[in-house]
């Protein structure tokens, strides 16, 4: 019966107005900020944009210069003046505004808050903490009396211990995540001793499932996920960053090292593998690969993601309301995000991941084990040591080539008429059926597509492209072990801001431009080799622009050494002054399509539209420079190769002892095979080494600038890299980087870390933060229900080392966490939330616990930690249909589930596990009718129910009392009272007796999921056992934590 | 003082459920689930228990259109933009506003690519890709002045939903049934249901957008998949039947029940709910998805075929949701993104709801129910009077959105864009007045019916202030 008809509105503020009586001291923090917060700030705050009549109330000089507040004279303050007043014109809030009135209340409070001095606080959460107190009291004391305290305030009283049997399982499911067996319960219920509830908690900090279960809230934080998610959502890699987190906790890692070897950790001195492997934390956000989108559209979204995940894990605060202003409530300007947003952007990244290839989007850690980085390393040293040698045999050859030029007649120009290692020629000068003649191999023809057209060139004709269609050469798919050079002609009607020369690969950004290139790029020619754009690659751009108009003769090389020194280019037959764009090619520049030189044009890029090219030409070998300047011009060349006796150490007389050596020192050729031989080895074995994506500090920062509106394309005013003035300063010495900001944020200064951390460990220990909102501890989140406990705890932390096991067992520790559940039914009913702790934590499990509740109970989760992600059979139902994982995958902890952002695990779902889009501090809890039919129907609940039913049974040697006690302690780890066993005694004999009657129905029911049956027990009675199974799973306490 | 009003309610302590009869709670309950008039329509009670204003409209049918779809090609006529078409777009209108993709590329005009004709008595000139609308337009109240604030597809959808681009507040759907509860007794208050476009701009839709937020859970929208199960796992599991099942859900609701005596725990009330609705959503929902026992012309009305997974399947669901007492249908069609294509995109989407609204109003009308069902109308946003290519971008000042039914006066428009359809310029309506005009009609103030969340006075009309459009009222 509906007892008290409430108005909504009353009901809801009565709970939260606390009037101010008589001659109560006013706190400012407690009972003036939220009004002032409410009613004046969005006007008169902390926003400068937004700021009316430049007036702010959040700053007690500003208000007390403009005459808003006078001190301790309400009636002489024009706050007051103008709240009272009934003039629209005058009145605060003004009517436009449409925020109501102050009441009566508000205004009175805003008085006295006035007459007794108008003193400001700072926002509680910036207040740096106070050290522990000098006493021999243990932090657990102190909290257990902080909150007694405050229930006596109230009238309340704390809840005597829940009885062993609930706090084993709570225990159990709050320190590793799963129930505790028949035999842990026998343990713990049997040992009388008063250490016992101690040893327990120490027992299962120990344990490995521990880390597993701490690592679930850290992935919703990080917002993990085994997609890259958007449109295309493609499945990529980071389950070792996953293994990182459950190590890290399995080990104890200090919270401080935790946060900065994942915000930091490649810019650690020595950072090892692992220390570079937390700092994927970073790049765990969406990506977007989607055909047509703005590549630096989504490099900013990326690292707004990084700040907003930051601010959010390690400040509490809502950082991502500054990304397009000054925050309305919070003192965070926009150009302070911005100065967080420039610590975030500096990698060597791209805003769109390859849709042609599968490597990961750079930078990228390469992940080895011991025997792979042992291999990789000799295959190296052999390299090096080959080219070592290649420099003391040229060093000897010099000698033998002195000799050999003594025998040759005046002019060497009788060698110079051939280049040998010519793979294929294109005069480019007729067309036939679409086809272009190749002079060096005659079957081996280009193709030209589309708008292309042969007009006048260089010699003959050329062709001349339109931009948007290709000519295509039937060969040139190198890798990067292999020498080769290309030269070209060519003339480009204006200056070109990008154009694409000649290329070997798919695509642009849709393949990161996995091959090698030539470019012209604000008007400069650029040679490249590519495994990923732009951190995995090397590249040079010449200095001076091409010249419009005219012809040029072009060539590239490139030595086979994956460095960038081992490209040159050259223009009209000289070497060109270059700048080293790119130097980190550490993978294969093959594969993703593609596998031919294109001229002209390349998929969503742009083209050499109206550009000429003429006589192209391939070679498989490192031309030298006497040879470019030969293929450029002849004469000259001669002229570079006629044999002066006097000037052995010239400049010519090098460059003809270099195209000695190339092209006719038997010795030296033997060495290049040699030497691509071994490159091609180590390649190969590097080739084979997974990556994931990291982070990979770039030398010089990038430029970062307030954005206006948030918007990329706004560029304003430069801002570097800084942390938001109103939290503590930065670390003097403290480098001006993420490295920086961790030691920032890990100095016991900081308001903020400590508190945020502690507040979302004691959320997943009670439901609900002390601070209920655990993603803002800004002006506009919930206030602290026992700041008391909050800082004890967060000092405590801190000055235990960050130790996070030892904060877990302190709270536990506490008669707070270990007092019965369930009070009476007023306070059940007045504080349903358990705001004040006058009981114990109890809610519903999370969706990892109740589905590994479920396969534990059944004795079939298999606990192995770590590896990839495995299909569960509910992803067979997911809105993109995955067929289940062979062999134990659908067995496995239910944190090691695929996370495919479309195509989500739909029962867990149904239990409120998030998608991962964004950064999760707090999950939601509902319940829905959908959550009863995932545990009754869902594939992997009955196939649980169907084993468990088999494990009681044959425990209890199908004794229908034995087999409900059995599974009540394995499901709700107590024992049944007798009504309960009548219940569930009536439920099987039902049952039993219809699959007596439908033995097809229960062959049926017992076929569901894989696990075999055992045929020692009659089907009726299996399928019988399955059905009261399911009552148990099904039971509240088998999916609430009490 | 009872924080969860709900918890008290009469529907549960009722049905304390059925004991273990001679023939088990299945039977029982089947009986009376199938025959949707057997079952006690007492429902569950929302908080507001005297609405302050008559209640006009009993519950809601939302007709989200998802994507943006193109006033200009809808409802919004402009011959002045066809005569200007492929003319630079006067920078009068566009100078120093926010656009999406086109910002910074130079604007043209690109005129209606569909012609327009005048429909009904009232003469309403809409798109004559909608002929079938055109003949209820007598029962329509077109506007054509709604504003937005947001400009892209999510944000969007999260401001037209809950007055609020911020995800985090309480859907429309969840704040009408916390208030006024839910009158179906073996279906959800609040239900979602899905239909693709066959143009391929299908975005996916979030579930946030059906969201209780911060209300209680129970009040979050149940969305009914369109194809295969239309709920996951609601068939039982091979070899046990419904009435096998009955009787485990009716041993669990014991065991519970037992629980609850224990700990006091109102929890646990919830969670006895919950399996109850499971266990009635397993009868209706397959009853409520087979559209088999519609008369032929009914079927003929709609045009379409049961269980297609149609927006016209979804009409008819609605239809009959709305006849077993639920109180907020939200009919999400996608496909409307028309960047490009516009005409023939909005052809196929117009081929694809044309008749299927018309059906809806009809058929309603004819059953008596459009007198207390509002039903509405309307995309995220509108499309800009400029070209995209061959379609449009983004637009958030103007768009036409139209309510049928609820106590609104049929054919009439409201409100007025300027000449070129880019800003709406006669009585201009935000989105929070569209909320407050409903709230209105189903008996809520829109400015008393909030709730405390984050230190702020949450309502689905926000804080800038609404006014109800008492023009459209009849």
């Amino acid at each position: 019966m509906k007892t008290c008809v409430l108005n909504v509105v009353l009901m809801l503020t009565a709970m939260l107005v606390h009037p101010v009586k008589g001659a109560d001291r006013v706190s400012f923090n407690h009972d003036v900020r939220p009004i002032l917060s409410d009613k004046c700030f969005f006007c008169h705050g902390p926003d400068s944009e937004r700021r009316e009549a430049d007036l702010r109330l959040d700053d007690r000089a500003a208000a007390i210069e403009a005459g808003a507040i006078n001190v301790n004279k309400p009636d002489a303050s024009e706050l007051i003046r103008r709240v009272l007043s009934t003039d629209e014109d005058e009145q605060m809030p003004p009517p436009s505004a449409k925020l109501g009135h102050l009441s009566p209340q508000e205004i009175e409070t805003l008085k006295a808050w006035i007459e007794q001095g108008a003193v400001y606080e700072n926002h509680w959460a910036f207040v740096p903490l106070k050290p522990l107190p000098e006493t021999d009291q243990s932090v657990t004391s102190l909290i257990d009396e902080a909150v007694e305290r405050g229930l006596e305030k109230r009238g309340l009283t704390r809840q005597p211990e829940a009885d062993r049997h609930t706090l084993i399982r709570r225990l159990s499911f709050d320190l590793t995540g799963l129930p505790p067996t028949p035999e842990d319960i026998e343990t713990f219920v049997s040992d009388k001793s008063p250490e016992a509830y101690e040893h327990l908690v120490d027992r299962l900090l120990t344990s490995t499932a521990y880390g597993e279960k701490m690592a679930v809230d850290w992935l919703d934080i990080a917002r993990y996920a085994d997609s890259y998610g958007f449109q295309v959502d493609r499945e990529r890699e980071m389950w070792p960053w996953r293994d990182w987190v459950i190590r890290a906790f399995n080990e104890n890692k200090p919270f401080d090292q935790f946060l900065t070897e994942q915000l930091a950790g490649d810019l650690l001195p020595d950072a090892t593998q692992d220390q570079i492997l937390a700092t994927a934390f970073n790049r765990l956000h969406q990506q977007e690969s989607e055909g047509g989108s703005v590549e630096e559209e989504y490099r900013v979204e990326y690292v707004c993601d990084r700040v907003q995940t930051f601010a959010t894990a390690f400040l509490g605060l809502t950082f991502e309301c500054s990304r397009c202003h000054d925050h309305k409530y919070d003192p965070i300007t926009q150009k302070e995000y911005y100065q967080l947003f420039a610590m975030f952007q500096n990698i060597d990244e791209a805003g769109l991941y390859s849709f042609f290839t599968n490597s990961p989007p750079t930078p990228a850690l390469e992940l080895t084990d011991a025997a792979t980085r042992e291999r990789l390393d000799a295959l190296q040293q052999k390299v090096e040591a080959i080219e070592k040698s290649g420099k003391e045999l040229k060093a000897a050859r010099a000698a033998v080539f002195d000799e050999w030029v003594k025998t040759q007649s005046e002019s060497l120009s009788e060698e110079k008429t051939t280049l040998p290692g010519e793979l294929a020629r294109f005069p480019l000068d007729e067309v036939t059926g679409g086809k272009l003649a190749n002079t060096v191999q005659a079957d081996q023809l280009a193709t030209l597509a589309g708008g292309n057209q042969i007009v006048p060139g260089r010699t003959g004709n050329a062709v001349q492209f339109s931009g948007d269609d290709a000519l295509n050469l039937p060969l040139g798919n190198f890798g990067r072990h292999e020498p080769f050079s290309v030269s070209l002609w060519l003339q480009t009607p204006d200056v070109k801001d990008r154009a694409v020369v000649f290329h070997r690969s798919r695509a642009w950004t849709d393949a990161a431009s996995r091959g090698y290139e030539l470019l012209i790029e604000e008007g400069r020619l650029k040679w490249s080799l590519i495994h990923f754009w732009p951190g995995n690659a090397i590249s040079i751009r010449a200095v001076d622009p091409v010249p419009v108009g005219e012809w040029l003769q072009v060539t590239v090389t490139y030595d086979g050494s994956s460095r960038a020194d081992g490209l040159t280019l050259y223009v009209n037959g000289q070497p060109a002054r270059v700048d080293v764009i790119k130097d980190n090619l550490t993978k294969e520049i093959t594969g993703g399509g593609g596998d031919n030189i294109t001229l002209g044009e390349r998929f969503r890029d742009r083209g050499f539209k109206e550009g000429l090219i003429d006589d192209f030409r391939v070679f498989g070998r490192e031309l030298t420079a006497l040879e470019a300047t030969a293929i450029h011009d002849e004469v000259s060349a001669e002229s570079l190769l006629s044999v002066d006796e006097n000037s052995e150490a010239t400049e010519d007389r090098n460059q003809q002892f270099e195209w000695y050596l190339s092209t006719i020192d038997e010795e030296w050729a033997k060495h290049l095979k040699t030497l691509q031989e071994s490159r091609a080895e180590w390649y190969q074995a590097a080739d084979g080494v997974k990556g994931i994506m990291v982070m990979r500090e770039l030398p010089e920062p990038k430029p970062a600038y307030v954005l206006f509106r948030g918007e990329y394309t706004q560029r304003r005013e430069e801002v570097f890299a800084g942390t938001p003035a109103a939290l503590s300063p930065f670390p003097e010495d403290a480098p001006r980087n993420r490295l920086g900001l961790a030691q920032w944020l890990i100095d016991p200064q900081h308001p903020l870390t400590a508190r945020v951390t502690v507040n979302r460990i004691w959320q997943s220990l009670f439901g609900r933060g002390i601070v209920q909102t655990a993603e803002d501890f800004g002006s506009q989140g919930a206030r602290p229900s026992y700041p008391e406990v909050l800082d004890t705890l967060s000092a405590g932390f801190i000055s235990s080392g960050w130790d996070v096991k030892q904060l877990l067992k302190t709270i536990v520790m506490s008669q707070t966490y270990r007092q019965r559940s369930i009070a009476d039914k007023k306070v059940m009913e007045d504080d349903p939330g358990n705001e004040w702790l006058a009981r114990g934590p109890r809610f519903r499990l999370s969706a990892e616990m109740i589905r590994d509740n479920a396969l534990a109970s059944a004795g079939l989760l298999v606990q192995r930690t770590g590896g990839p992600p495995v299909n569960p059979y509910e992803l067979s139902e997911s809105f993109k249909p995955a067929a289940a994982s062979g062999g134990d995958g659908v067995y496995r902890r239910s944190l090691y589930t695929r996370w495919r952002r479309t195509g989500p695990p739909p029962a867990m779902i149904a239990f409120d596990a998030p998608r991962r889009a964004v950064c999760t501090a707090k999950r939601e809890r509902t319940d829905s009718p959908l959550q009863a039919l995932v545990l009754l129907n869902g594939e992997q609940y009955v196939e649980a129910a169907r084993v468990l039913g088999e494990h009681v049974y044959l425990e209890a040697d199908g004794d229908v009392p034995g087999m409900i006690e059995a599974g009540f302690l394995r499901c709700l780890s107590r024992r049944p009272d007798a009504s309960e066993v009548e219940i569930l005694s009536a439920l099987y004999r039902e049952q039993l007796e219809y699959f007596r009657q439908h033995s097809e129905g229960a062959e049926q029911l017992l076929k569901i999921g894989r696990a075999p049956r055992d045929a020692a027990i009659p089907v009726a009675e299996a399928a019988a056992a399955t059905v009261l199974a399911q009552a148990l799973l099904n039971h509240d306490a088998s999916v609430v934590k009490r | 003082m009872n924080n969860h009003p709900m918890m008290n309610n009469t529907a549960m302590n009722r049905r304390t459920l059925l004991g273990r009869s001679a023939q088990g709670l299945g039977a029982v309950a089947l009986a009376s689930l199938l025959d949707p008039q057997v079952s006690d329509a007492a429902g569950t009670p929302g908080v507001l228990t005297s609405l302050p204003l008559p209640q006009k409209a009993k519950r809601v049918i939302w007709l989200t259109m998802a994507g943006g779809p193109s006033q200009l090609e809808t409802f919004d006529p402009k011959p002045k933009l066809a005569e200007m078409n492929g003319q630079p777009m006067p920078e009068s209108f566009t100078k120093g506003q926010q656009l999406a993709q086109l910002q910074g590329r130079p604007l043209t005009c690109f005129g209606p690519q569909h012609s327009f004709e005048k429909y009904g008595e009232s003469q309403i000139e809409i798109c004559s890709l909608f002929p079938h609308l055109g003949s209820v337009i007598d029962d329509v109240c077109l506007i054509r002045s709604m504003t937005t604030e947001a400009i892209n597809h999510d944000p969007a959808h999260m401001f037209m939903n809950t007055g609020s681009q911020i995800a985090g507040r309480p859907s429309m759907g969840a704040w009408v049934t916390y208030g006024l509860g839910n009158e179906a007794e073996n279906l959800p208050g609040f239900v979602v249901l899905t239909s693709l476009g066959r143009g391929g701009q299908n975005q996916p839709i979030a579930a946030r957008q059906w969201s209780s937020g911060f209300l209680p859970s129970r009040f979050q929208g149940v969305q009914l998949r369109s194809k295969g199960d239309p709920v996951l796992y609601l068939g039982t599991p091979a070899g046990i039947s419904r009435d096998q099942q009955g009787l485990d859900v009716d041993a669990i609701g014991q065991l519970n029940r037992m629980q609850e005596g224990l700990t006091h725990d109102p929890e646990i009330a919830t969670r006895i709910a919950q399996y109850e609705m499971a266990f009635q959503m397993q009868a209706s929902i397959p009853e409520l998805m087979d559209i088999q026992g519609e008369s032929a012309e009914t079927l003929e009305l709609y045009g379409c075929q049961p269980g297609d997974g149609s927006f016209a399947a979804n009409c008819l669901l609605a239809r009959r949701l709305a006849e077993r007492g639920v109180r907020f249908m939200q009919l999400y069609h996608k496909d409307w993104d028309h960047h490009g294509g516009v005409k023939e995109g909005v052809a196929l989407k117009a081929q694809e709801i044309d008749r299927a609204c018309m059906a809806l109003i009809t058929d309603l009308k004819q059953r008596g129910m459009l007198d207390d069902t509002l039903v509405v109308w309307a995309g995220e946003f509108g499309r800009t009077p400029m070209s995209q290519g061959s379609g449009r971008d983004h637009h958030n000042k103007a768009m036409s959105v139209w309510l049928a039914g609820g106590g609104v006066r049929g054919g009439m428009v409201y409100g007025a864009s300027d000449e070129l359809g880019y800003a709406a310029v006669e009585d201009v309506c935000t989105v929070h007045d569209l909320h407050a005009t409903m709230l209105h009609q189903l008996g809520i103030q829109h400015e008393a019916f909030s709730i405390k969340f984050q230190g702020l006075d949450a309502k689905l009309t926000g804080v800038e202030g609404a006014s109800v459009l008492s023009k459209i009222l009849m």
